[in-house]
């Protein structure tokens, strides 16, 4: 009897230590995957495919400059076609310990406007992508679980530690490359979005996905947005990240 | 045997349409000349008031003539009818119909301004003939104020107002106690006998009847019998 | 009740007409009732559901009145942490060629975790989100919006702004149902930012809508806000702005309610008429039940049993009557609902709440039941030896008249004490009421006189038949007197009601005479009264360069809740306006309360305000205002007609330091002398009428205006006046049928013994005319009275101005006619039964 006590208690910390071990493998693989992209700047023009249920596409082109990395990184977004939306920006300031602020610029009214917090999880201009989807994220705000593999690559658990509008995700990433491949989002409810990232290319020894399908599950809509002269750690200038200067640049 | 007719029905028949046709008089005819005092009698329904009615053309016969003072009712409208009954006839009821809001003058003058006769005029018959029914010092008595018996010495006064030729009397005692029937049949007779005036009473009361030179007993609507005396 | 089977059903089936005409005042009175409430009910279910439309998802409501607020308070509420979501809110109404439309602009961002806009297309989305945010023009309709107007997405349509006419793009349809219902579909969404550049709001918001996380109650999330936002903004829940509303409507309601009150009362008038005859007339048989060994109980039973049940079908037909009345007055009412949203809202469904079938159907009964009291009392007291004596007649007793002399004389000399003590409410109403019963108690005496007055008149028009019919008049008071007591009532009703009418424009003209002297007013909106635009204050001094204008008064007029009451801020230059339009004092001092008030020391309040928010001369008022509460004391009372409830007059330097506030609504211009009007208004237009929405309105069109609204205002009244003088006709038209049976064998005599027809019918008008007559001389000195504490209420409870007493003496002389040939026609038909039909069995009539 005593014996069996011990056994079971021995048992219980053994899988303790291996549940450990697993969630260091799978914080140390993001961790890797974020070293091996990172980079101190990034510059591309961004064309933009909505796909709606009804096979409609809208296409829209914009310039994208991110400025820092992982965490601390500022990026400014600026749409340039169709005519009609050219000239609106977006600029979103990263932060490591809290969610990002993020400023949209209308030139028509001559305003910028805050997107509220509460506003984060609402789609970024009609697209399959929310304006969450837009932060850049750190590997420490977020907890991390392997689960066993999927066709070859590592599928791991990501919890965030921040407010969100999701539970958790699921990451799919290469095991050579270590880039992610595919992304599941789910909310309360269930899975809201699916991300496929294809196309790699090697850009300055980084390896980048030059094709991104977002999926949203409930409107069954897609949006696909292609990196175009995609450069990595190009000189910009800090003061470009700015709401001033998204009123001076309009 | 000469005189001359004042009434005169020829033929005369009334049937009441309800959801049951009543036939009330049947057949009627009748002569009755100038200056006669008529009793009518009958049991109840037999139609001597319906027949009344129709020579006081207070209604129309459904079948037959009738001619009043020389006037063929048949031939007359509404207007006509009334002319009529203002000039040639005057009513006594058995329930007196006196308008109650007006006093004794006021309801022998009535039918005297419905003539449209002038004021003066008017008051000074209406005094003569309230004085003829002995009410001369009640004239400014609302009917309420008076006996049955006064009251239709009232009504008789009001019948008498124009001095019709013809006088129609259905049951004028029929609403009195004895005396005061006895009294206003006297009065009746009185005027008759003055005034020359052709008088038809229906009545139930056999004294009243028999008061009268000529007596016609209906019955089923139909003339049982004219008894003269 | 088998008595009432066998007994009362087949006279009632006999005299169905009868019944009818007695029934038509219940009818009246509940209709009314019924049809004012329910259409206010249903215009304010509607209203309310609106209002939910708009709020969808939100809890609490944040705002500070008309001038809104400055937009970093959005910051502070969403930094709340019991704040789920948070969404600032623009209104604005906007007239397009098919009626005014609320245009709603929102965050579209943030907006839809609030509101769902349930567009058309599967996409459920604005066809491109971020083109309807990057182009200013963008504007979500519904589908009936666009149906009307025959619109499609990307199609245009023009409209006045700020700016000019601007033409707008519809970028997304919202389905039917939920918001998309708001204002039966006339509701269209822009973006915010948009919404204030092109209403020139600058950069604030009329409000936030807040939903709250779950959990969090609605006290703590008001408590937290509260903190959060500090004082001087009301955090209300959506529901909160019915009150609005109610208080437009009240005055509407408490006018029909004296209306119903009127038309029951009058209808118990002729309810007891009815049945006093019924009373008389069924004697025989009353006899014969008494002889059968009915008690005087049952006889009394049976009596109110009838009038009960008449009144209970009168109270039917007039719900249902209610019912139809209330579908011609939401319109009404709806329209009502502009001045206070700026959009006409219509109530899609008539509903008829519980509690008013409930009021109607204890309103009839009631008033029946009281109307068949005396004649049922009559009923029990009578003689069954007496009754069965046929050819007698039942004459008034002079004893009962004595005593309801000496009661009326008694509730005469009470309601002079009342009006002696009339500062207490609850006295003068008392003695209001005791002054009308007293008209109604000595109604019988007064008419009777009347009648005998009349007699020599009607005498000379027609010896007989106006004899006749005099004499009716007089010995019949039993008859009569019902009626003309319900005349009277009615057309103290129409006098009061035209009194007040008559007054008020009186009034009105003399303030407008002092009051809207400048020559030229600029406004943003053909109506003066529409507030969604403001000028920016800089535009005065445009204004002031033009030739010809010697003055410029900036006016900023804002609907705040003061005490939780919606009252209108009127700030301007005070030491101008003193100058120029200077209204006289009701309290305080003439020239020392303008130089307080210009110097932001005081503020002057109009006479209404004080008084139906109790607001004394010297006090100090608190207004919340964004830059905290603002405290200032009366310095004044002034007759102002500005606002229904009160208007507050301060310094425009006061109201730009608080509200933060330097819009305008209206630039009240003042030319110099010789210069033209018409010269200078094109001059202006032509400065500036095609660069910005502006109208230049002349003193002459405000005024016309102002006496439209007036007009509007007096709307419901009229048709009080009509309903007022249709019971009268009815009356009149009941009393003569119920007199012409009551008459049959008397007029059958009148026949008999050589009446002609036409003799007849002109007594029978006659006494109609006459009728008539006594009721036009009771109720028109019965108004004058009636006027008194009609406007008398109107000063204590309903627009708190004193208007001053005018009788309406063309109104009376034009109801004389009218009354008197409403008699004539009333007396036709009576008049043709009357020579018509049997005379045998009209003298055998029992």
């Amino acid at each position: 009897m005593n014996n069996r006590w011990r056994a079971r208690r021995l048992a219980s910390a053994a899988l303790l230590v291996a549940a450990m071990a697993q969630a260091q493998d799978a914080r140390q693989i993001v961790e890797e995957a974020q070293k091996r992209s990172e980079s101190a700047s990034q510059r591309y023009e961004g064309i933009l495919q909505v796909i709606g249920a009804e096979n409609r596409i809208a296409t829209k082109r914009w310039v994208f400059e991110r400025l820092g990395s992982f965490g601390r990184s500022k990026a400014l977004l600026r749409f340039t076609a169709p005519p009609e939306v050219k000239g609106v920006a977006l600029l979103i300031m990263n932060h490591p310990d809290r969610a990002s602020d993020q400023w949209m610029w209308r030139p028509a009214i001559g305003r910028e406007q805050r997107i509220a917090l509460q506003d984060r999880s609402t789609r970024f201009f009609g697209t399959d992508f929310s304006f969450e989807d837009l932060e850049e994220r750190d590997v420490n705000q977020f907890d991390y679980k392997l689960l066993p593999d999927e066709g070859g690559q590592w599928k791991i658990e990501s919890r965030p530690r921040k407010p969100s509008q999701y539970s958790y995700s699921y990451l799919w990433i290469d095991k050579s490359k270590y880039t992610i491949r595919k992304a599941e989002m789910y909310n309360k409810s269930g899975l809201v979005r699916v991300i496929d990232y294809r196309d790699f290319a090697q850009v300055r020894g980084i390896w980048t996905a030059r094709t991104t399908e977002v999926l949203d599950v409930k409107r069954k809509s897609r949006t696909i947005l292609k990196f175009d002269k995609l450069e990595y750690d190009i000189p910009l200038k800090e003061d470009l990240f700015t709401v001033e200067a998204l009123r001076r640049e309009s | 045997m000469k005189f001359k007719a004042v009434i005169q029905l020829r033929g005369v028949c009334k049937q009441f349409d309800g959801k049951r046709r009543v036939t009330a008089l049947e057949g009627v005819d009748l002569t009755i000349a100038r200056g006669e005092m008529v009793s009518i009698v009958g049991p109840s329904g037999s139609g001597k008031s319906t027949l009344l009615n129709l020579i006081g053309g207070l209604d129309r016969p459904s079948a037959g003539e009738i001619e009043v003072d020389g006037a063929a009712l048949a031939e007359l409208d509404d207007d006509g009818l009334t002319r009529v009954r203002r000039d040639k006839i005057g009513f006594i009821f058995q329930f007196f119909h006196l308008l109650p809001t007006l006093s004794c003058l006021e309801n022998v003058s009535l039918p005297l301004h419905l003539r449209g006769w002038p004021r003066k005029k008017i008051e000074q018959r209406a005094r003569e003939l309230l004085d003829l029914v002995k009410l001369g010092a009640r004239l400014d008595h609302l009917p309420d104020e008076l006996s049955g018996g006064e009251r239709q010495r009232v009504a008789i006064a009001r019948a008498l107002s124009v001095f019709p030729p013809v006088l129609l009397a259905d049951e004028p005692t029929g609403n009195l106690d004895t005396s005061s029937g006895i009294e206003i049949l006297r009065l009746i007779r009185d005027l008759h006998e003055r005034l020359g005036s052709t008088i038809l009473i229906v009545t139930h009361d056999a004294a009243v009847a028999e008061s009268c030179a000529r007596t016609i007993h209906i019955r089923d609507g139909r003339i049982a019998k004219d008894v003269r005396r | 009740m088998i008595l009432l089977r066998l007994i009362s059903w087949p006279y009632a089936r006999k005299h169905l007409l009868r019944i009818l005409l007695t029934i038509a005042g219940i009818v009246l009175g509940v209709g009314v009732f019924v049809g004012m409430h329910t259409a206010n009910q249903s215009v304010l279910a509607a209203f309310r559901s609106t209002i939910d439309r708009i709020a969808g998802q939100t809890q609490l409501q944040i705002s500070a009145g008309e001038p809104g607020f400055d937009e970093d308070v959005l910051d502070r509420v969403q930094n709340v942490p019991e704040v789920r979501a948070a969404a600032p809110v623009i209104e604005a109404t906007v007239s397009t060629d098919k009626g005014n439309v609320l245009i709603l602009g929102v965050d579209m961002l943030g907006d839809r975790n609030l509101r769902s806009y349930d567009l058309e297309g599967a996409d459920e989305s604005i066809d491109d989100p971020l083109v309807f945010l990057a182009q200013p023009d963008s504007l979500i309709v519904t589908k009936t919006f666009a149906a009307a107007r025959d619109l499609r997405i990307n199609s245009r349509i023009p409209m006045r702004t700020m700016d000019g006419d601007r033409v707008f793009v519809v970028r997304g349809i919202m389905k039917p149902g939920g918001l998309a219902s708001a204002f039966g579909g006339n509701i269209a969404i822009m973006d915010i930012y948009a919404a204030q550049k092109i209403f020139g709001r600058g950069r604030k918001f009329d409000r936030i809508d807040v939903a709250l996380r779950d959990g969090v109650t609605l006290d703590e999330g008001i408590a937290e806000l509260r903190a959060a936002v500090g004082p001087g903004f009301q955090i209300e829940p959506p529901s909160s702005r019915g009150p609005e509303f109610e208080a437009t409507s009240r005055i509407y309601e408490l006018g029909s309610n004296i209306t119903s009150v009127f038309a029951l009362f009058i209808g118990m008038f002729i309810i007891y008429n009815t049945f006093a005859i019924a009373v008389t007339q069924r004697r025989a048989e009353i006899g014969i039940l008494r002889a059968l060994g009915a008690t005087r109980g049952q006889i009394r039973t049976l009596f109110l049993s009838e009038s009960a049940m008449t009144g209970i079908a009168g109270t039917l037909a007039g719900i249902g009557f209610g019912v139809l009345m209330a579908r011609v007055m939401t319109g009404y009412i709806g329209g009502l609902l502009e001045e206070v949203y700026g959009v006409a809202q219509s109530a899609a469904a008539i509903e008829v709440a519980p509690w008013i079938v409930g009021a109607a159907i204890a309103m009839g009964l009631i008033t029946s039941l009281i109307a068949g009291l005396i004649p049922a009392r009559a009923a029990a007291m009578v003689d069954p030896v007496k009754a069965l004596q046929k050819g007698s007649y039942l004459s008034p007793g002079e004893g009962e008249n004595r005593s309801r002399r000496k009661w009326a004389m008694a509730c005469a000399v009470l309601s002079i004490l009342a009006l002696m003590l009339n500062r207490y409410t609850p006295v003068f109403y008392g003695g209001y009421l005791l002054a009308v019963m007293a008209a109604v108690l000595l109604a019988p005496s007064l008419s009777l006189q009347v009648s005998r007055w009349l007699r020599p008149v009607l005498k000379g028009i027609r010896p007989v038949e106006g004899g006749l019919a005099a004499d009716s008049l007089i010995q019949g008071p039993r008859r009569t007197s019902g009626t003309v007591a319900a005349l009277m009532l009615s057309l103290a009703l129409v006098i009061s009601l035209g009194g007040l009418a008559r007054s008020s424009y009186r009034s009105i003209s003399e303030w407008m005479r002092i009051a809207l002297n400048p020559d030229l007013f600029v406004t943003t909106a053909e109506s003066a009264t529409a507030r969604s635009f403001v000028f920016p204050a800089s535009l005065a001094a445009g204004l002031r360069g033009i030739e010809g204008v010697a003055e410029v008064q900036l006016v900023r007029s804002v609907r705040v809740l003061v005490k939780n009451v919606p009252v209108m801020l009127v700030a301007t230059d005070i030491e101008s306006l003193a100058r120029r339009a200077r209204l006289p004092a009701i309290e305080g001092d003439g020239d020392q309360m303008y130089r307080r008030a210009a110097a932001g020391e005081g503020v002057i309040v109009s006479e209404n305000y004080a008084r139906l928010h109790g607001a004394r001369y010297g006090e100090t008022i608190e207004i919340p205002a964004p830059e905290g509460t603002l405290r200032l004391p009366v310095a004044g009372i002034v007759r102002d007609f500005s606002d229904q409830q009160g208007s507050i007059l301060l310094s425009r330097d006061v109201f730009i330091r608080y509200w933060h506030d330097d819009a305008v609504n209206i630039f009240r211009i003042y030319l110099k002398p010789g210069a033209s009007e018409a010269a200078v208004r094109q001059r202006i237009l032509d400065a500036y009428g095609t660069r910005r929405r502006l109208f230049v309105l002349t003193n002459g069109d405000l005024r016309n205006y102002v006496m439209r609204i007036t007009d509007q205002w007096f709307g419901l009244t009229y048709i009080q006046i009509a309903v007022a003088v249709l019971v009268a006709v009815l009356g009149i038209v009941n009393a003569l049928t119920v007199s012409i049976i009551d008459r049959r064998r008397e007029l059958g005599v009148l026949r008999a013994v050589g009446g002609m027809r036409r003799q007849i019918r002109h007594t029978v008008w006659m006494e109609a005319i006459g009728i008539g007559a006594i009721g036009l001389v009771l109720g028109l000195a019965l108004g004058a009275a009636q006027l008194y504490y009609t406007i008398e209420i109107a000063r204590r409870d309903l627009i708190g101005i004193d208007i001053g007493y005018a009788y309406p003496f063309t109104m009376a002389l034009a109801l004389v006619p009218v009354i008197l040939s409403a008699a004539y026609l009333a007396a036709l038909a009576p008049g043709e039964s009357a020579v018509r039909g049997s005379l045998v069995e009209a003298l055998e009539y029992e």
